[in-house]
């Protein structure tokens, strides 16, 4: 195997590290060339690490609280980006339609659907190292990789229309215009790339995902029944009753808003470009469960916080975040609404800045230009100027008179679910693939997860198929 | 990985050298390869991993999906259409 052979040749090469400059073998003088800035950042990210496992002389068994806040990121960023505009606005369309009662548990069921598929991509990248894009070309071919880039792109822009909008809809709340929210979010987008550094733009990233926590003073401020929410969490009930075709569409809508393909992408790659390597699988672990827990929880408080509409039988007509803000403001308060319209533009520009780095990333991996966010802007300008271009196109048709936005929002978790089966079955390939995981291929039940996943998803299409063409066979 | 099979494992063995450093010399390209596992170098990545035979029932599938997406996305204009 390639990987071995590399592998094998170092070895070869240097039984020993050379303590000093006389005794560098001649390899090390070659490969000084072919060093990149790149390979210099990730090597000093990977010495923080080895320091934090060798703590005072000796290796630390298990890592610590320094090696977990090292090594979180990935999981975290995937799992907080995709609680993104529409999927905060999905759940709160379900608290406001249906209460308290079946989507609560099985928002939190997607979550660990969530984690079952994403440990994969953490495995894959620390492995392989190579972004999910270019394994799927490497492995499959063209033909089926520029299918998946398809789904991928196509997925990647709307999300990324549909974030602008969360974006506008949310300072709107403030009186701010969409020009300027657009524009200003436009401008932290590139702040955060501009660092030329991967380490800095994962802190910044998570440092604004932080905000996603809005969403829980919010729902306290609704007053929650917790005895209802825990008898919900307990019996998946009251079960939703009315249109049968909304509550389909509702429900991919909730599985679309933690199940998607672009993070696949994204945690892959993210992981490639952290440095990550197979010792870390662990931390990736929890890096990742940490992000499902934070996720579950912010986006359960989206849906409490809506619970209000619900009692008053205001519905949720609105989808866009602006009225839910709004709509929400005699029950919760100025400060609730306030904090629910903040946490919607949180959730649209942390979801801008990772779903146009997933694009990014995707774009460099199929044309094999650099695609890493420790390279300078001069030297991966393809990489950044895709990263730019979807951010900016996508925030330029928000701006456009009478885009039909709210279809958009409708649509697009629902897209994402669609999709998903094709990208779950290029990971379980490549997660099966011996030759490329050796002992991190998959096991018997990660394997049963995977399936039962891709089987339900299909399962949901289907239904959500016959409820459109066929509305009246379903009733309701 | 036990500490100790890390520990005589040769990039656990380079790696702990050059934790030990108060700040790693990056200049010097043992202490980078030290710290980076050799397909983690960007030059050992320009090669691509080779192509994987599938096998037909793999294709079937795989096409299957793709039908399956195409289908869908149809689904999914008829349903915009309809609420437009």
């Amino acid at each position: 195997m390639r990987r071995r052979n590399i592998e094998a040749g170092l070895q070869q090469t240097n039984p020993q590290p050379p303590r000093t400059k006389e005794a560098t073998p001649t390899i090390f003088h070659d490969l000084a060339g072919l060093l990149t800035h790149e390979d210099l950042d990730r090597a000093r990210d990977r010495w923080r690490v080895a320091r934090a496992r060798w703590g005072g002389g000796r290796w630390k068994v298990g890592g610590g609280a320094r090696l977990l806040w090292l090594l979180v990121g990935p999981g975290v960023l995937v799992f907080l980006g995709e609680n993104d505009a529409p999927s905060m606005l999905t759940y709160s369309a379900t608290g406001a339609r249906y209460g308290i009662g079946f989507f609560l548990p099985f928002a939190v069921a997607t979550f660990f659907a969530g984690f079952v598929v994403q440990e994969m991509t953490v495995r894959l990248g620390a492995v392989t190292h190579r972004g999910h894009a270019e394994l799927i070309f490497d492995r499959f071919g063209k033909f089926w990789g520029f299918f998946s880039m398809g789904d991928l792109v196509l997925g990647n822009f709307l999300t990324l229309v549909t974030e602008f909008i969360g974006i506008r809809a949310g300072l709107g709340f403030f009186g701010i215009r969409p020009g300027i929210a657009v524009g200003a979010s436009l401008v932290i987008v590139l702040g955060a790339i501009t660092t030329g550094r991967y380490w800095t733009w994962e802190r910044i990233t998570l440092a604004l995902a932080a905000f996603n926590g809005l969403f829980i003073p919010a729902a306290l401020l609704s007053h929650p029944a917790w005895p209802e929410v825990g008898r919900a969490l307990a019996t998946w009930s009251p079960l939703p009753r009315g249109n049968h075709a909304e509550i389909i569409t509702l429900i991919l809508a909730t599985i679309g808003a933690t199940v998607t393909p672009w993070m696949l992408f994204f945690q892959q790659s993210a992981v490639v470009d952290k440095g990550m390597q197979p010792r870390d699988i662990g931390m990736g672990r929890v890096d990742t469960i940490l992000g499902a827990a934070l996720a579950s929880i912010c986006g359960i408080a989206a849906m409490l916080a809506t619970v209000p509409l619900f009692r008053h039988g205001m519905g949720s007509g609105q989808y866009q975040a602006a009225e839910f803000a709004q709509a929400l403001e005699p029950w919760i308060g100025h400060t609730g609404a306030t904090l629910f319209a903040l946490g919607i533009f949180e959730a649209g520009i942390v979801a801008a800045i990772t779903i146009s780095t997933s694009s990014a990333y995707a774009f460099g991996e199929v044309f094999r230009t650099g695609h890493s966010l420790n390279r300078p802007l001069r030297d991966a300008w393809p990489f950044y100027l895709t990263l730019l271009g979807s951010a900016g196109a996508a925030a330029a048709l928000v701006l456009i008179p009478r885009f039909p936005l709210e279809y958009v929002v409708l649509t697009v978790n629902v897209i994402a679910v669609l999709a998903m089966p094709p990208a779950l079955a290029f990971l379980l390939l490549l997660v099966n693939d011996r030759e490329l995981m050796g002992e991190h291929a998959n096991g018997t039940w990660a394997n049963l997860g995977g399936v039962a996943i891709t089987a339900l998803l299909i399962c949901a299409g289907i239904g959500y198929a016959i409820a459109t063409v066929f509305p009246g066979l379903l009733g309701g | 990985m036990k500490p100790d099979e890390r520990a005589t494992s040769p990039t656990g063995a380079h790696e702990s050298l050059a934790a030990r450093a108060q700040t790693p010399d990056m200049k010097d390209p043992a202490v980078v390869l030290s710290l980076l596992e050799a397909d983690q170098v960007v030059a050992a990545k320009r090669e691509p991993f080779g192509r994987r035979k599938l096998s037909p029932g793999m294709q079937a599938l795989l096409w299957g999906l793709r039908v399956y997406v195409a289908a869908m996305l149809v689904i999914v204009l008829i349903s915009i259409l309809r609420a437009v």
